[in-house]
């Protein structure tokens, strides 16, 4: 025979246990975008986002600024996004664990193929540009050491301090494998500084050769020249939209949309927009639209 | 039922304890314990603090193990059958009653017929039966016991212990944590009830006027060891220094409350 | 004042954090009282293992939060993802108030009493359901209230990993360097804790024990 405090005791449990449950993670009829916190990640978090907006009646939320690779992947695979812009050199490397690779098409296609067997993800068409690592200079230096490439800035190296973002420094296909591709001698451990510093540290002289990435706004701007990467060390990093496979059971139509913007961004078109939201200091949102509107995408 | 009722010889007594020692660690709390109590007695076991009286009274409900020898409740040593189903038909009172302070007194009082599995109705009627028995007033079976005052936590403490009608009755210094006035009118209450329900009773108390009022026989203590077995008239005339060190210590007027209230 | 109208705009994005909050902290304090209490109820019956099972306990939650986050992340299964790494941490966290608040409830349940009950004939599963816990509820509910309110705020820094939660708000604050932001995580994070501890506070004084 159970007294009321005790019986009510275990009311309060099932009723705290089925709020819980529903408390879960889903939402059936909204898309949520993701990006990461750097810049590019919030365009083209933007671009998707708008992209599905217009042309679906799909009511999207934008959950920007995930702090990196892992917690978009988490994300994702929790059901807590739906889509958002990865690199496929990076899900090769950092999500995949593989080896990096050379050829643009055989590393999406490794990376579709994983994608979709492992977590059920599907991989989108590629946006059209290639965003690998950048290895910056000041072009003064550039011009005077006459140099264009990173085998010859390794004679130079141990002149120089180099700074670069905290992913580099961690990542199979980042500081490490370069410095010994390319006998590159630092004098001195490379400052870990966020990503959106290195251009303002490079310019003030802070640091001498920034690991930036190849579609740098600042890049142009700020008189910066990228070094040629003549062993080809770095792998591609074509920038794809990476879908919960559920979302696109459930919404056929965002693969659909998402579609369109393939390839209809280039190297030079990403560092314009990236420019605009750094140098210039415009609303992301903004610089998409423009964007979309321009290539006729959006009308 | 543990044999109440068995048509053993007239003899067995009702609890028997056989060669007992007990002992914890170092210490020997019991040695070569001898003692029967027979049907329808109150045997007192009386001794100091220390002598091992509460102990004798915990082996006979298996509270505690002795270490060698043996305790027979009705013939059948206790440590053989059904520990719980023991326990369940002997009735055990403490001081300050260890009512459960979340219980109601009527709870309480229906505790071990309800976890026997009795009737909702039965429970109460019973409960009812016994709080008359022990002169509670029904108002206050809903209440809670610490809002009784110490002698009516008492009287519910003794209801209980024989809400299921056991045959035994265990009884650890009960009235000891009450005042004088209050512990006279339950000790009268008690021997009343007595001779109305003929109960088995093993009594342990330090207090000898108490023995003497409410023992059939005195079971004396000390140290451990059972000095001796008398009837309240044989205690007060015995010549054992242990026995005249107690009356010397109690004083006078014992002669009267060695023969009160006596059938 | 801005932030009110911030959360007030955004109050989709703040309720799907929140539940999310919601379900770290309760599940995983759901979990530490299945292990935990039992496990009290263990250890306040058979004394010799309270000392290593109190001592465990007490060793994982000095282990920083975000330490603990990360010494669990190359584990299979679990590392796999953040939000099952995180209630397995969140759940080792609240284990110590609980268990150790289990412990000394039981063992402050007056002995004369349970002597009472055992001498009468209440079984030991008796005397655990109709004395023991009944009379220590209150105060292992009180442990219960302060392993909520502890999740509650260790819950923040999961988002740092991936499990979501309103830290995330907190932590993209702090990155767009927008206090409207910060806030948006950091008060309902604040009003979910104070919600359990008044909530939990005022079961616990119905049940005390009487």
């Amino acid at each position: 025979m159970m007294r009321l405090p005790s019986s009510l005791a275990v009311l309060f449990i099932l009723a705290t246990a089925a709020l819980l449950l529903s408390c879960s993670p889903s939402h059936s009829n909204r898309i949520v975008v993701g990006s990461k916190n750097f810049t590019e990640s919030f365009i083209l978090g933007e671009l998707i986002a708008q992209q599905i907006e217009a042309h679906t009646s799909l009511k999207v939320e934008r959950r920007f600024y995930l702090a990196g690779t892992y917690i978009c992947q988490q994300a994702i695979l929790a059901g807590r996004i739906d889509v958002y812009p990865e690199y496929t050199g990076t899900a090769l490397t950092a999500i995949l664990k593989q080896p990096a690779g050379r050829d643009r098409m055989d590393v999406y296609q490794r990376v579709k193929h994983e994608y979709e067997r492992r977590f059920g993800l599907d991989l989108g068409p590629p946006f059209g540009f290639n965003d690998t690592f950048a290895m910056e200079i000041r072009g003064e230096d550039a011009r005077r050491l006459n140099i264009r490439t990173l085998s010859q800035a390794a004679d130079f190296s141990p002149q120089w301090r180099a700074g670069i973002g905290y992913e580099f420094m961690e990542r199979p296909d980042g500081y490490g494998g370069m410095v010994t591709t390319y006998g590159l001698h630092f004098a001195e451990q490379p400052r870990i500084m966020d990503l959106g510093l290195l251009a303002r540290a490079l310019k003030d002289h802070k640091i001498d050769f920034a690991a930036g990435n190849a579609t740098d706004g600042l890049i142009p701007a700020l008189d910066l020249i990228a070094l040629e990467d003549d062993r080809h060390f770095f792998p591609p990093y074509e920038a794809v939209p990476v879908i919960r496979q559920q979302t696109i059971r459930e919404h056929p139509e965002v693969a659909r949309v998402l579609a369109e913007l393939d390839g209809k961004i280039s190297n030079a078109q990403m560092q314009r927009m990236n420019y605009a939201v750094d140098g210039q200091h415009r609303d992301p949102r903004e610089v998409a639209r423009e964007f979309l509107l321009e290539t006729k995408l959006v009308r | 039922m543990l044999g109440g009722h068995m048509p053993a010889e007239a003899t067995t007594p009702v609890i028997e304890f056989r060669d007992v020692f007990y002992r914890i660690e170092q210490i020997q709390i019991l040695s070569g314990l001898n003692l029967q109590v027979e049907q329808g007695e109150i045997l007192v076991l009386l001794g100091r603090s220390g002598s091992g009286k509460t102990t004798t009274l915990k082996l006979v409900n298996r509270l505690v193990t002795p270490t060698s020898g043996e305790i027979r409740v009705h013939g059948v040593p206790n440590d053989q059958g059904d520990i719980i189903r023991l326990r369940r038909r002997i009735g055990y009172v403490i001081q300050d009653g260890g009512l459960f302070p979340h219980f109601t007194v009527e709870r309480n009082v229906g505790l071990v017929p309800s976890i026997e599995g009795w009737p909702a109705a039965r429970i109460r009627a019973r409960v009812q039966e016994l709080l008359d028995l022990v002169g509670i007033p029904a108002e206050l079976a809903s209440r809670y016991p610490r809002q009784l005052s110490g002698g009516q936590r008492q009287r519910v403490g003794v209801a209980r212990a024989l809400a299921a009608d056991p045959g035994i009755l265990l009884m650890d210094e009960p009235f000891g944590a009450l005042d004088p006035l209050t512990r006279d009118e339950l000790q009268l209450e008690f021997l009343s009830l007595q001779q109305r329900l003929h109960k088995t009773v093993l009594f342990v108390t330090h207090d000898l006027r108490e023995a003497l009022r409410l023992g059939s026989r005195i079971a004396m203590m000390e140290t451990g060891k059972l000095v001796t077995v008398l009837s309240p008239e044989e205690f007060l005339r015995s010549a054992d220094p242990w026995a005249a060190a107690y009356v010397r210590a109690f004083g006078d007027g014992l002669t009267s409350l060695a023969n009160r209230g006596k059938s | 004042m801005n932030v009110v109208r911030f959360i007030l705009q955004n109050h989709v994005q703040v309720l799907e954090l929140t539940l999310e909050h919601l379900w770290l902290v309760g599940f995983s304090t759901l979990l530490a009282v299945l292990v935990g209490v039992p496990l009290g109820i263990v250890i306040s019956h058979r004394t010799s293992f309270s000392k290593p099972v109190l001592a465990s306990a007490n060793i994982i939650q000095t282990i920083p939060s975000l330490a603990l986050f990360g010494f669990l992340l190359p584990l299979p299964w679990l590392g796999e993802r953040s939000d099952r790494l995180a209630i397995l941490a969140l759940t080792l966290y609240a284990l110590l108030p609980i268990i150790r608040n289990t412990y000394t409830g039981i063992r402050s349940v007056d002995p004369a009493v349970v002597e009472a009950g055992r001498g009468m004939g209440l079984t030991d599963s008796q005397l655990l359901f109709q004395v023991e816990l009944p009379l220590a509820v209150s105060v292992i509910l009180s442990g219960v209230r302060v392993a909520i309110v502890i999740s509650v705020g260790l819950a923040t820094i999961a988002a740092a990993i991936g499990a979501g939660g309103l830290g995330e708000f907190i932590f993209r604050g702090l990155a767009m360097v927008d206090n409207r932001v910060i806030l948006a995580g950091a008060i309902p994070a604040a009003i979910l804790a104070l919600a359990a501890d008044l909530g939990v506070g005022w079961l616990e004084k119905r049940l005390h024990a009487r």
